[in-house]
């Protein structure tokens, strides 16, 4: 018998926060080495929680892009959902599936040029093959009360519907043990969500359904209520700047190589990086200005800072997320290990 | 042809008879359905949930039956119109939006119950 250590956030309060069902952070590399396959894994940890749980099992080693388009460090590659220790047997588990790299995809996803400036050679994983799934349309994973959606960012228990969001990078210092900060997802990141880029086989969208520039929501001044109250975990500020600002030092501009979400765009401007006026449509611009990111505050002359410098100050120059606190990953979650 | 699909308010009282008119009669609720105003419910299905409720009346240790219809998918897809009334009660305008809802599976009803017949049909088949 072999050991497999995961992390384990509990339904119920953390810090303040609602936490709507069981959540498990397990590491790909701690799947392998247990010798077992991720469905083996997921059973395991779903028979050793009572009640809803969802299940990602991240990859640390590839690479996977936001929701607004910026290229970064791991993803989830597995998704489950439990109840009760049982796996629906149609819906309870998807696999992401590798976009293989490819000139032509490059070209077709422009912002994927971050991929040659900075990750050449990582694999890249973002939604399921949406061919082989057995659900329509989202990208989610239902057994019982527990659904794990989007591609392993967003759950919710589907009685109480109280829901959560993981962004990646947020996983990602959950399974390196890093950065974390917990609190209400807000109006400007109900905004920058909506603020996509168009992929194929994305986290969650199959197609490449809206272009850059545009807003998936088209909600008006409603986006910025959309995911408001909803709790969320993400990385440290600091750690999502290192990642924008990457992404624009390989040469993408905001509302045409990568999203025009607020966090992008104020990173940017720091930067000295104007984005595509032009290519921003006229409902993309609505919401955004909806939570303050009007098209003066996107002109509005700002100190040119260093990488270093907007990194540092990212809690100023970021906008989003309220009622936060700042955490180190492991004062969130708890340490399990099962045997396998 | 007549039997191919039944009529909503036929299936709810085929349902019933079944359980209370059973030679081991027994009280039944049947929830999932409330929305619904006109539908037609597919006829094999019908006998066969018919054949069920009356084989589950008869189970050793069960008091009263609970007969729930849930999404088989659980996510269903739904259009959402918009109308705009006029005085009369005509519809002078109407906008048509679509959304999507997720449902729990049967796990949530279930509540951990070791003795399940699962007897659907894999997705896609009838």
């Amino acid at each position: 018998m072999a050991k497999l250590t995961y992390k384990m956030i509990p339904e119920g309060m953390l810090k303040g926060k609602y936490i709507p069902l069981n959540i498990a952070f397990i590491n790909l590399n701690d799947v392998k080495a247990c010798g077992i396959t991720p469905k083996e894994a997921f059973e395991a940890v779903a028979k050793t929680v009572e009640g809803p749980v969802g299940m990602n099992i991240f990859d640390p080693d590839c690479v996977t892009t936001t929701s607004d388009g910026v290229m970064v460090d791991g993803t989830t590659v597995f998704m489950a959902a439990a109840d009760r220790g049982i796996i629906n047997k149609d819906f309870g588990y998807l696999e992401m599936i590798e976009m293989p790299y490819s000139e032509k995809l490059i070209e077709e996803e422009p912002h994927l040029l971050q991929w040659d400036a900075n990750y050449k050679g990582k694999k890249l994983f973002r939604g399921p093959d949406p061919h082989t799934k057995l659900i329509p349309v989202h990208n989610v994973c239902i057994s019982g009360r527990a659904s794990n959606n989007n591609s392993a960012t967003e759950m919710m228990n589907i009685i109480t519907m109280e829901e959560i969001l993981l962004p990646i990078l947020g996983q990602q210092q959950i399974i390196e043990n890093g950065e974390v900060v917990l609190g209400l997802t807000g109006g400007v990141i109900s905004v920058g969500i909506g603020m996509i880029m168009p992929e194929m086989y994305g986290r969650v969208f199959p197609t490449r359904q809206f272009p850059a520039g545009e807003t998936a929501h088209g909600s008006g001044i409603y986006a910025q209520t959309l995911k408001a109250h909803i709790p969320c975990i993400v990385a440290d500020k600091s750690i999502l700047a290192k990642y924008i600002i990457r992404a624009l030092q390989a040469g993408c501009i905001p509302g045409r190589t990568v999203g025009a979400s607020p966090a992008v765009l104020a990173v940017a401007k720091h930067m000295g990086i104007a984005p595509d006026y032009d290519n921003i449509t006229e409902k993309a611009y609505e919401e955004l200005a909806s939570i303050g990111c009007t098209k003066e505050w996107m002109q509005e002359k700002v100190e040119i800072l260093t990488p270093e410098e907007i990194m540092l100050k990212a809690d100023e120059i970021i906008p989003g997320i309220e009622d936060a606190s700042k955490f180190k990953a492991e004062e969130l979650v708890q340490v399990v290990t099962v045997e396998v | 042809m007549k039997l191919m699909h039944t009529k909503l308010p036929e299936f709810l009282k085929k349902m019933k008879v079944a359980a209370t008119e059973s030679s081991c009669p027994k009280e039944i609720t049947i929830r999932g359905l409330e929305n619904l105003t006109s539908a037609k419910m597919q006829s094999l299905r019908t006998g066969r949930i018919e054949h069920a409720v009356g084989e589950m009346t008869h189970k050793e240790g069960v008091e009263k039956i609970d007969l729930v219809v849930i999404p088989r998918v659980p996510e269903t897809m739904h259009t959402v119109i918009i109308k705009g009334m006029d005085k009369d009660g005509n519809v002078k305008n109407a906008i048509l939006e679509l959304v999507n809802i997720l449902h729990p599976t049967e796990e949530a009803e279930l509540m951990g119950c070791k003795d399940v017949d699962d007897r659907r049909p894999g997705i896609g088949r009838h």
